[in-house]
């Protein structure tokens, strides 16, 4: 029954949709009504080229979010275990976490061109943040009692990274990436909005463009499935390598 | 006790009554989109409202910025606009989509001439681009997808039997990064309007490769003024009056344009260091303001046959409505 419990959410707001479509006090132009997105959704699977536009900005969205991953970890623990690293950059860091990176794309694009590169290259910076920043908290909060009695141990530094620290970290690294990967797909939609020739945020435009707000809003769900798609994803790895750990203690 | 109950009802009725009469002593609020380039006799009618006798006695007149269209056209579908200014060409769009709106009268054209501006299209100056067939495999800068320079760029490839899309690539981009864009070679050819046409000219090591009039082939169109068909019926008087002052105002910029610069630049309507604005030349706008229906009609032709951008035909005609403009 529990699961039930979001669909009936998502089945009212739907049908608050359809009342308002329905009324007549809207246009359509504003308020298409289902049938129109449904079949404009349906139009996007059956051609190609629109399968092509998602594939795009899908491979722009996990270049520049694999780039983070890797750097921000890294960047993240080292931060977390080494009060010189974390004096060096921690001032970098949180003084230009709040800046908005997309303000910076028209210097991306003349640094990296109008192509893929700078809407990948703006990805990397904006997923970047989050990553280092929770996984940083992660290795700096590691219980110091596994610690000691790992030293006790006699483990050597090496191996206290690798079997205690890293393993520690690891839930909050996912955490970072599940805040990060949504971050990407935004992201890179608003570039190809902004300055693009193709990609989903280009065809979510160019329908805008010619008014069809019911091929534009065909085009949102896409964009929320193919995010809801990457999540789960996330979450079945993060369940199968971090099987020690529930995934509720997320939310307590 | 029964007259201190009766005074604060009495007072109460007494100022309900009077707002009621003074609201309904109030001309029709026009609340107009505009945009932010090309519009200088719209926005003279506010910088300068002692030019319109009408204004405030037969009309109010509130203005609202948008930055694009789309947004424009959305506000007025939510029945946040009366009308506003637009591309003649996204006016046909909104007709195609069945927005009932109609064009009443004419801001400017993109004219063919040595006294008018029109929008040109610019590559490098020592850059292996002569002609628009030189364009194949290349990218061109527009400011938007599905406008008037988007329109432009396509109608200049077509001359140069260069297929938009397949042979060429059209890249939406702002107009302040396109003279660098084009001299680092990110895009082969940008689109430049004033002031930014004249700022890099005057850095130099850009020319011109076609301009919006070469690209189609004939004067037409750049931006109208719009009403809602609802407001048009339900306020004839009210729009009869915009438009005469609009007229009037469009007669005193011909005639004291620099004076008008002036006024818009102290207004704030325009950032442009002003003696750059002063010196830039200016589109075409009929004194008379009418709309030169045959361009648009040429102009719904080129987007249905040659670009597909229509779905089916728009009759140009019904959707241009003259007789609220003062009578020549």
């Amino acid at each position: 029954m529990s699961r039930l419990v979001p669909f009936v959410l998502i089945g009212a707001a739907l049908a608050g949709w359809e009342i308002m479509a329905r009324s007549g006090l809207w246009s359509p132009l504003l308020f298409p009504s289902l049938a129109n997105i449904g079949y404009e959704f349906a139009q996007f699977f059956s051609r190609t080229d629109r399968l092509l536009e998602a594939w795009t900005s899908l491979h722009r969205a996990l270049g520049g979010f694999a780039l983070a991953a890797t750097t921000g970890v890294v960047i993240g623990m080292l931060m977390g275990r080494s009060a010189f690293v974390a004096g060096l950059l921690d001032p970098l860091f949180s003084g230009t976490y709040a800046v908005p990176k997309l303000a910076l794309f028209p210097i991306f694009i003349f640094a990296f061109g109008i192509g893929s590169l700078s809407k990948v290259a703006l990805v990397f910076l904006e997923c970047l943040y989050p990553i280092v920043i929770i996984t940083c908290h992660g290795a700096r909060g590691v219980d110091r009692v596994l610690l000691w009695s790992a030293q006790n141990m006699g483990a050597a530094r090496g191996e206290i990274l690798r079997r205690v620290v890293v393993p520690a970290t690891v839930p909050f690294i996912f955490a970072g990436f599940r805040v990060a990967l949504p971050v990407a797909l935004i992201v890179v939609i608003m570039t190809e909005m902004v300055s693009s020739a193709d990609g989903l945020g280009y065809q979510v435009i160019y329908a805008l463009a010619s008014l069809k707000t019911d091929r534009m809003l065909a085009l949102v769900v896409v964009i929320a499935l193919l995010g809801w798609l990457l999540d789960k994803a996330l979450v079945v790895m993060r369940d199968r390598l971090v099987y020690w750990e529930k995934l509720e203690t997320y939310y307590v | 006790m029964k007259r201190s109950r009766c005074f604060p009802a009495a007072l109460l009725a007494v100022t309900a009554l009077s707002t009621f009469n003074a609201a309904a002593q109030e001309p029709p609020l026009i609340r107009f989109g505009r945009g932010f380039a090309a519009e200088e006799q719209v926005w003279l009618m506010s910088a300068r409202p002692e030019l319109t006798p009408n204004q405030g006695k037969k009309y109010q007149l509130k203005q609202i910025l948008f930055q694009a269209n789309p947004e424009r056209f959305q506000a007025f579908l939510a029945g946040e606009l009366d009308g506003g200014t637009a591309p003649g060409l996204a006016v046909i769009f909104a007709r195609a989509r069945g927005v009932d709106m109609k064009i009443v009268a004419s801001v400017c054209l993109e004219a063919a001439g040595r006294e008018w501006f029109s929008t040109t299209y610019m590559v490098k100056d020592d850059g292996p681009v002569r002609s628009a067939k030189d364009l194949k495999g290349g990218t061109v800068g527009v400011v938007g997808i599905k406008t008037a320079t988007d329109l432009w760029a396509r109608a200049g490839l077509l001359n140069g039997s260069v297929v938009p899309d397949k042979d060429a690539k059209i890249f939406p981009m702002g107009f302040p990064g396109m003279g660098d864009a084009v001299r680092t070679g990110k895009i082969n050819a940008g689109t430049f309007v004033e002031p930014f046409y004249s700022a890099e000219m005057a850095r130099g090591g850009l020319r011109k490769l076609f301009t919006a009039v070469e690209a189609v082939g004939y004067d037409h169109e750049l931006l109208d003024i719009w009403f809602g068909e609802k407001f048009l019926k339900a306020h004839p008087d009210t729009v009869r009056a915009f438009l005469a002052d609009y007229v009037a105002v469009t007669k005193y910029y011909l005639a004291n344009t620099a004076q008008a610069k002036r006024d818009l630049h102290k207004a704030g309507f325009v950032r442009t260091p002003l003696e750059i604005y002063l010196k830039n030349a200016d589109w075409k706008r009929d004194p008379a303001a009418r709309v030169d229906v045959a361009s648009l009609d040429k102009l719904s032709k080129f987007m249905l046959e040659k670009l597909q951008w229509l779905e089916k035909p728009v009759d140009v005609r019904q959707m241009v409505d003259e007789s609220y403009l003062p009578r020549q």
